[in-house]
């Protein structure tokens, strides 16, 4: 049974030409790099248990490695280790409960998993929010891809043996964290999208610290350049390694960072425009090599861009100012308080709201969204009651763990390493 | 008249002649009161002024609480100031264990494990409400509090614990640890 | 439209923007080839099972119309009342796929089974499907035949039962003060 796909033809998206010839995915198993016979028959092989408690800060992923030497000859990964049952527990809570749930899963990017389960229910209730949370949506969720990237770049640069970088780029994460707790209240998980808009208005205070943030930041991307771009034991531990082509990427599903690096020029806030970014001016980068260098690149030059998103959402809120924000739809959303004193109709829909929950129309509806690691997906399946019958999240992570076996061609357990810190996998994500 | 180390309370083979003059030391010092000169104190209270200053945690991240267990090695939480900077990888290198995210079943063997590969003493902090209480997640695969399986010290509340919350019940572990409080594994049963 | 020339094709609907084509179980390997070769979807991006036992048994009534429905100072407007459409078999599985062109498009390839009835692997189409399916087979029971390695991936080896199925219960302990459970 054959696992590698043809291709007839090469066109757009694909913008590099192929990274190495054929398919390195493996069979029988795409996902479990097979031990070969002969080196298994030697009794050369050390069989090692990268086990679910490791000192990278990925979580609890385990890898079961077989080490001829240094050089890994067999790999499969072992997941299941934070299985949280949110598809289960979501089944159990109203619509309104349920945003809570979503930003544990990926409790790296947050907001991005928020965000995705309320436009799948808006795109049930075909409910249009006002345009304050429109771009108030769009500047949080770029603020949490930065986060994201600025934790993933921390830790990676960690544990590859960069270790400054590690406080560097905590040092820009706490800014941003402060920018989350002026608006929402918390630092992680904000649950600050509603299905309608946001929870609350933007305090005024939120506009100045923003700005200086964004003033910072490119700096602060210069720093991190200067501190890893021209180090030349980042560049022998990165270039070259953890090949991953156009066309196997795509085989196995990979998206974002991991599928730009290989020279698929994919971006769902491009190409599948939602909230405002079909009115924003951003590059998406693409680079051609498909190695754990060019993955750092992407995420760092992605940085740069949210950086001006972030900008041009600031500019347009600024004038927003005063502005509902949050749609007025009393049967879905609660009505502000000063009208409970005088208004029975007012009274009545709080009730309902409160003690039963709104009710959404029954129908299916699958949304993506472009999270820091790849495209989010939510497929919710709504009976027409106040619970959803059938939530099911499409997690970047998941799939960007089935990867490790066919990017972990010809590697060393250094470079193992490496890899599995560029794919950039969250467990909570993974497992859900 | 100064004091004697006899009058402390200390033995030593000189306090069995006690006609015997001051000796050296204590003219050297020629302090009044030892205190001024010295500092006293138990052997149990300077190990455990020891191993509060450096109790070293497990690396031991599991969901999101990990990212504020992290951010309190960073520089604006700085936790090197109580020279716990140095996660260990290794639990038998470590004093504590830090279960920082939600433990889900097929999580809880390999947690015990490696609490059971921890040599004495070492502490338990549930960081986070999924570790002390199982959370928000009533479901059938997170385990209801971790302290099913370990014995806990110190639980830190919030979904997750602001890293200022979580150096509060570290310094709240050092001092019970300094007023003489024994190590959970010491005063009680895993519940059930 | 286009996709009546997939093989096993049943119907297509469209709903919410999104195009919904249900197929025979057992011609759905095929129908993902032809859908990844000619029609030129070629990225999967989800496998979902959906489990539904016990759907529409309870009657829904009341508000639950769609935004043309809605009345803002009305909270007797009842909209329409409905009761959700019922469903032919007990599990549906549905392929999401991509198109990545100018302009993408999206469909949803769905199939209808019974508890027990297996359905053909696509791992050989897209091999992202290895752990997708089994999540599914994990999670919702589904067999899928010919998969080269299904075996439980996210609950432990040697776990009873099915999870996600609604006759599975939520599991976790009482607690005070707070409904079902």
């Amino acid at each position: 049974m054959t696992v590698a796909p043809e291709r007839p033809t090469r066109d757009w998206p694909y913008v590099a030409p192929p990274q190495y010839e054929g398919s390195r995915i493996p069979s029988p198993i795409p996902t479990v790099l097979p031990l070969p016979e002969a080196l298994a028959q030697s009794g050369d092989v050390l069989r090692i248990n990268f086990g679910p408690n490791h000192p990278s800060t990925h979580g609890v992923l385990r890898l079961i490695v077989d080490l001829d030497g240094e050089q890994v000859v067999g790999l499969s990964a072992v997941i299941g280790y934070l299985h949280t049952g949110f598809e289960k527990t979501m089944e159990h809570k109203t619509w309104w409960k349920c945003i809570t749930y979503p930003e544990r899963i990926d409790y790296v990017g947050y907001q991005n998993n928020e965000l995705t389960f309320v436009l799948a229910v808006e795109k049930l209730l075909e409910l249009e929010t006002p345009d304050k949370a429109v771009w108030m949506r769009t500047l949080l969720c770029e603020l949490s891809r930065i986060h994201s990237h600025l934790v993933y770049l921390g830790t990676s640069a960690l544990e590859l043996g960069a270790i400054s970088m590690f406080w560097y780029c905590f040092r820009e994460r706490e800014m941003i964290l402060d920018l989350f707790e002026m608006v929402t209240g918390a630092r992680m998980h904000t649950r600050y999208f509603q299905v309608g808009g946001l929870a609350e208005d933007i305090p005024d205070g939120f506009f100045p610290e923003c700005r200086k943030f964004v003033e910072w930041m490119p700096r602060a991307l210069e720093d991190y350049l200067a501190l890893l771009d021209r180090n030349q034991i980042w560049l022998e531990r990165t270039k070259g390694v953890g090949l991953l082509s156009a066309d196997d990427a795509v085989a196995l599903g990979q998206t974002g960072p991991v599928l730009r690096a290989s020279g698929v020029d994919w971006d769902l806030r491009r190409d599948e425009p939602y909230l405002a970014y079909g009115q924003l001016d951003f590059q998406v980068p693409v680079y051609p090599n498909g190695d754990v260098y060019d993955r750092y690149r992407v995420r760092v030059d992605e940085m740069r861009e949210s950086t001006r998103i972030v900008d041009q959402c600031l500019r347009r809120l600024e004038r927003l100012k005063g502005r509902p924000w949050i749609v007025d739809d009393r049967k879905v959303v609660l009505p502000p308080r000063e009208e409970l004193h005088t208004s029975m109709e007012t009274l009545i829909h709080h009730f309902k709201i409160v003690t039963e929950g709104y009710r959404v129309p029954e129908g299916e509806v699958y949304v993506a969204t472009e999270s820091p690691r790849g495209e989010q997906g939510c497929y919710l399946v709504s009976e027409g009651g106040p619970r959803p019958w059938r939530v099911h999240f499409r997690a970047p992570s998941f799939v960007a763990l089935e990867a490790t076996a066919t990017c972990t061609h010809d590697a060393l357990v250094a470079d193992l390493i490496a890899i599995v810190g560029s794919l950039d996998a969250v467990m909570g994500d993974t497992d859900r | 008249m100064a004091k004697r180390l006899r009058d402390y309370g200390l033995q030593s083979e000189r306090l069995l002649w006690p006609t015997k003059g001051p000796s050296r030391f204590e003219e050297e010092l020629g302090a009044e009161e030892l205190e001024r000169a010295l500092g006293l104190t138990t052997l149990e209270k300077a190990m455990r002024w020891a191993q509060t200053r450096s109790m070293w945690p497990d690396t031991f991240g599991l969901a999101c609480c990990a990212i504020e267990m992290m951010s309190i090695v960073s520089a604006r939480y700085d936790i090197a100031r109580f020279g716990m900077e140095a996660f260990r990888s290794s639990p038998r290198q470590a004093d504590l264990l830090i279960v920082s995210g939600r433990v889900a079943h097929k999580m809880a063997a390999p947690i015990r494990q490696i609490y059971d590969q921890m040599l004495e003493p070492k502490w338990v902090i549930a960081m986070g409400a999924c570790a002390s209480s199982g959370g928000m997640f009533n479901n059938y695969t997170i385990l209801q509090g971790v302290d099913r399986i370990l014995p806990v010290d110190i639980y830190v509340p919030f979904c997750p614990p602001r890293p200022e919350a979580l150096m509060e019940g570290i310094i709240r572990l050092h001092e019970a640890h300094l007023a003489g409080v024994p190590p959970a594994y010491e005063r009680k049963e895993v519940a059930t | 439209m286009k996709y009546e020339s997939l093989p096993g094709f049943v119907e297509e609907r469209v709903s919410f923007g999104e195009t919904t084509v249900t197929i025979e179980p057992d011609r759905i390997r095929d129908a993902c080839l032809q859908a990844r070769d000619e029609l030129g979807f070629s990225m999967l991006c989800d496998i979902v099972a959906t489990d539904y036992l016990g759907w529409g048994g309870k009657g829904v009534s009341g508000y639950i119309a769609t935004a043309s429905g809605r009345d803002l100072n009305f909270p007797s407007t009842q909209g329409l009342q409905t009761l959700p459409e019922l469903k032919p078999k007990r599990f549906s599985l549905s392929y999401h796929l991509l198109a990545m062109r100018q302009p993408p498009e999206r469909v949803r390839l769905k199939c209808w089974l019974d508890d027990g009835e297996q359905v053909p692997s696509v791992v050989s189409v897209w091999p992202t499907a290895d752990w997708h399916e089994r999540e599914q087979f994990d999670l919702m029971g589904i067999a899928f035949s010919g998969h080269p390695n299904l075996t439980r991936i996210l609950m432990e080896d040697d776990w009873e039962g099915h999870p996600l199925r609604k006759d599975y219960p939520i599991g976790g302990e009482p607690v005070r003060f707070s409904d079902a459970q």
